[in-house]
C-alpha cells in the first residue's frame, strides 16, 4: 500500500508522526480522506475527529481547534487538543458536560454562553468518540 | 572604638545572612518551577515550529488575496506583542525583553509607523505605561497559569485590530529558552501572512482550499495566533524561570563570598581589640609596679 508521512501534533506532545496508508479528517467543510499523492489543501478544524488506517488496522481520535495541511511531501494537523479514543476519560468527559450543561442553563452573559457551548460540544464529540474506538 | 567596629560588623553579617536566605530560597523555588516549565516549553516546541513553518507555507504558495490577513498593505502602524515576566529579581531577563523591544518600535518609529503594544506579563504592563506607549491590552499575571481561551482572547484583540485596520502588521517579542543559562530575545512577525513573513516562495495556484480561500484563513488564522502566542509564553516563562535561577545562584554566592570576607575582617577586629586589652593591662601592670 502506497503510504504517506503524517504528523498530528498539539502544544503539549507530539500526538503522532509516522507513515499511514489512510486518513480521514472532519474538516468545518465536511469530512475529507486524504490518500497518498493528494494535492495541496488546507481547511480548519473546529470540533471534529479523525482517522488513521495503517494496514487493516484503524485508530481514531477527537480533535478540536486546529487545522489540516497537505503538500506534496506529508500531511500534518495541527490542533489545540488530540485524544485517541482509547484514552479519553469518558468520566472527565461526562462531567465537563454537565456543568457545561448547568452554565448554559444559568445563562448569565452571552459571552459565558458561547463558552459554555463550546465546552459542551467538546464533551459530547470526546464521548462520542471514546465510544467508536 | 574596636568594639563598635565589630558590632558594625556583625551587623552587615547578619544582614547578608538574611538576604542569603531569601537567594537561596528563590533559587530553589525557580529551578523546581524551571523544570515544569522546561518541560512544557520543550513539550511545545514541534508544535511551535511546525505551525510556524506550515503557516509560512501555506503564506507562500497562497495566491489569493480576498482574505484581509493575506493582503499586504502600506504599514502606517505596528502592533507588538511584548511577553515579560510578572516579577523582577530574575536577572537581565525584563530589561533584556524591554531593550530588544524598544530598538524594533525605534527602527518601526522612524519610518513614520505608530506604534502600539500588547502587553503580557505584569512588568512588560509597568514599562509600557510608564514609557507611555499606546497600550491595546494589558494581561498581568499571564504566565503562571495560563490557559488556551486566554491566550485566545489575546489572538482575538490582535486579529480584530488588525482586521478593523488600526494596525497593518503584528510581531510577538518573546525569550527563547535556549538552555537554563541561555536565552535569546526574538521578534517574529505574526500578520499579516505574506511574502514577508516566508521569505517568498513558489506561489501555487493549485492549493485547494475548503470551503474557501477566505473562510479558511479567516478560520485558521485565530487560531494559528493563539498557538503562537501560546508556545512563545510557555517559552519565555521557561526562560524566566531559568534567568532567575541563575541570578539567584550568582546572588547566593556573592553572599557567601561577602560573608567570608566580612568574617575575617570580624576576626581581625577581634584580636586586635583583644591585643590592645592585654597591652593595656600589661601597660598598667607594670606602671603600678
Amino acid at each position: 500500500m502506497a503510504t504517506f508521512p503524517l504528523q498530528v501534533l498539539t502544544p503539549e506532545r507530539v500526538v503522532y508522526e509516522a507513515e499511514v496508508d489512510g486518513l480521514t479528517v472532519r474538516t468545518t467543510a465536511g469530512d475529507v480522506g486524504i490518500l497518498r499523492g493528494h494535492a495541496d489543501y488546507v481547511a480548519a478544524i473546529d470540533i471534529g475527529f479523525m482517522q488513521i488506517r495503517i494496514g487493516n488496522q484503524r485508530r481514531t481520535a477527537a480533535l478540536s481547534n486546529g487545522m489540516l495541511r497537505v503538500n506534496r511531501q506529508k500531511a500534518v494537523i495541527l490542533v489545540q487538543a488530540c485524544e485517541w479514543a482509547d484514552e479519553i476519560d469518558l468520566e472527565r468527559a461526562r462531567r465537563a458536560e454537565q456543568a457545561a450543561r448547568q452554565r448554559l442553563a444559568a445563562q448569565k452573559s452571552d459571552q459565558d454562553m458561547a463558552l459554555a457551548e463550546v465546552k459542551l460540544k467538546r464533551a459530547l464529540n470526546r464521548q462520542q468518540i471514546a465510544q467508536k474506538k | 572604638m574596636a568594639g563598635a567596629g565589630m558590632r558594625d560588623i556583625k551587623h552587615r553579617i547578619k544582614s547578608i545572612e538574611s538576604t542569603k536566605q531569601i537567594t537561596k530560597a528563590m533559587e530553589l523555588v525557580a529551578s523546581s518551577k524551571l523544570r515544569k516549565a522546561k518541560e512544557r516549553a520543550q513539550a511545545s516546541r514541534p508544535f511551535f515550529n511546525t505551525l510556524y513553518e506550515t503557516i509560512c507555507d501555506i503564506a507562500s504558495s497562497n495566491n489569493d488575496f480576498s482574505s484581509i490577513y493575506t493582503r499586504q498593505r502600506k504599514v502606517r502602524s505596528s502592533l507588538y506583542i511584548v511577553i515579560a515576566g510578572d516579577r523582577g529579581l530574575a536577572g537581565g531577563y525584563n530589561s533584556n525583553v524591554f531593550r530588544f523591544a524598544e530598538t524594533e518600535m525605534m527602527r518601526a518609529q522612524e519610518q513614520g509607523q505608530d506604534i502600539q503594544v500588547i502587553a503580557i506579563g505584569t512588568k512588560a504592563v509597568e514599562y509600557f505605561s510608564r514609557t507611555g506607549r499606546t497600550i491595546l491590552g494589558s494581561y498581568p499575571n499571564f504566565a503562571e497559569d495560563m490557559r488556551t481561551s486566554s491566550a485566545l482572547g489575546i489572538a482575538q484583540l490582535a486579529a480584530k485590530a488588525f482586521r478593523e485596520e488600526t494596525v497593518d502588521e503584528v510581531y510577538m517579542v518573546y525569550t527563547e529558552f535556549v538552555s537554563a543559562l541561555t536565552q535569546e530575545v526574538h521578534a517574529l512577525q505574526i500578520l499579516p501572512l505574506s511574502d514577508s513573513i516566508s521569505g517568498g516562495g513558489q506561489p501555487s495556484s493549485y492549493v485547494i482550499y475548503e470551503p474557501s480561500p477566505l473562510e479558511v484563513f479567516d478560520n485558521i488564522v485565530p487560531k494559528y495566533m493563539t498557538g503562537l502566542i501560546y508556545c512563545a509564553v510557555l517559552e519565555s516563562y521557561a526562560s524566566e524561570q531559568g534567568a532567575r535561577r541563575t541570578a539567584m545562584e550568582a546572588a547566593s554566592d556573592n553572599a557567601d563570598e561577602m560573608i567570608q570576607n566580612l568574617s575575617l575582617s570580624y576576626n581581625r577586629a577581634r584580636q586586635a581589640a583583644i591585643t590592645q586589652e592585654l597591652t593595656e593591662i600589661i601597660g598598667g601592670a607594670s606602671a603600678a609596679e
